[in-house]
């Protein structure tokens, strides 16, 4: 079925016709877990918190005032609301042995050798991404896997484009640091 | 981006895909509905204060109304609303109760006092009307 635009279903919620947000969350299901899901490390705190985010988002649709898009405003929601729900429920800090060395271990019987591989880095980068700051982990995730400019992630976080530009630059070379060590750590394991 | 910003920014995308983002779980939309539903009431459309307050709102207006034309109008011109007013009330063959305010309250009162009276008493019973009207419909 053809997707008609956030603006034609959110007038259509707006006349009363509640189903309409289902297309909504529909096509921005996705994007709203794997922001929650950066930012909180999480799968099902990541499931409670999009859906917590579209239901402030339906309740506050009368005050969406469409200037910026629908994506940009339910991106600020579910950004908002990880980050309180990290800040709330701060975990113990993750160490370097609780990641496991050998890229092997994500192997199974019907996976490649490069699938595997894919595997490991992604758990690699959810690892390294859950060192570093609620915040950071917001921007990385808006930046890298949203692919969002500067322009739009300083739109959803409130936060300048310069800073947004600094906090990036130290998240990754935190990042860098994390994926090295643990890098090394796999060289020596396989010596 | 300067040289060592597009160093690490080129080393972090050589593990970082963009195409494996987290897909939201099986059930996601209608779960996300059934919680909306519960929550409906939300985006009824709130009652405005003019409406609410509609009953006593056309009260204020039409007594208003008719104490400014009761003060304004001049006196020998009273006939030009009293008489067709009369006429009706004649029709209806009701009259008036002959009370002399005058000698109650030793006050020397307009003429168009007494409709002022009947006005109100009349509003109180178009207002009582209003209010069970309005009641029916909520």
């Amino acid at each position: 079925m053809d997707y008609k635009g956030d603006i034609y279903y959110i007038e259509q919620i707006l006349a009363g016709n509640n189903n309409s947000f289902s297309y909504i969350v529909d096509r921005h299901k996705d994007k709203a877990y794997n922001l929650a899901f950066r930012i909180c490390g999480n799968r099902e705190e990541a499931e409670e918190l999009a859906q917590d985010s579209f239901l402030k988002a339906y309740r506050s649709l009368k005050s969406f005032q469409m200037k910026s898009s629908f994506a940009t405003w339910l991106y600020r929601i579910v950004y908002n609301t990880s980050i309180s729900h990290v800040r709330i429920k701060k975990k113990g800090v993750l160490s370097l042995e609780d990641f496991p060395a050998d890229a092997t271990d994500f192997i199974g019987s019907n996976t490649t050798e490069e699938e595997a591989d894919n595997e490991y880095r992604s758990s690699l980068v959810n690892f390294a991404l859950q060192k570093i700051n609620e915040e950071e982990r917001g921007l990385v995730s808006l930046y890298y896997y949203e692919e969002l400019s500067t322009e739009e992630i300083s739109d959803i976080t409130g936060i300048s484009k310069s800073n947004i530009k600094v906090k990036l630059f130290r998240a990754r070379q935190k990042m860098l640091e994390i994926i090295e060590k643990v890098e090394k750590k796999r060289l020596i394991y396989h010596e | 981006m300067n040289n060592i910003e597009k160093h690490t920014d080129d080393l972090l995308r050589e593990f970082i895909t963009p195409e494996r983002i987290e897909k939201a779980p099986d059930g996601f939309t209608s779960k996300v509905m059934t919680l909306v539903r519960l929550e409906k009431s939300h985006l009824l459309p709130a009652e405005r204060p003019w409406k609410k307050n509609l009953v006593p709102m056309i009260s204020v207006v039409v007594t208003v109304l008719l104490l400014v034309s009761a003060f304004l109008i001049p006196s020998g011109k009273t006939d030009i609303i009293a008489n067709p007013v009369l006429n009706i009330i004649k029709k209806l063959k009701f009259s008036f109760p002959d009370i002399n305010i005058s000698s109650l309250f030793r006050l020397s009162l307009p003429s168009v006092m007494m409709y002022v009276i009947v006005g109100i008493i009349i509003l109180t019973v178009f207002d009582r009307a209003l209010a069970r009207i309005f009641k029916r419909e909520k």
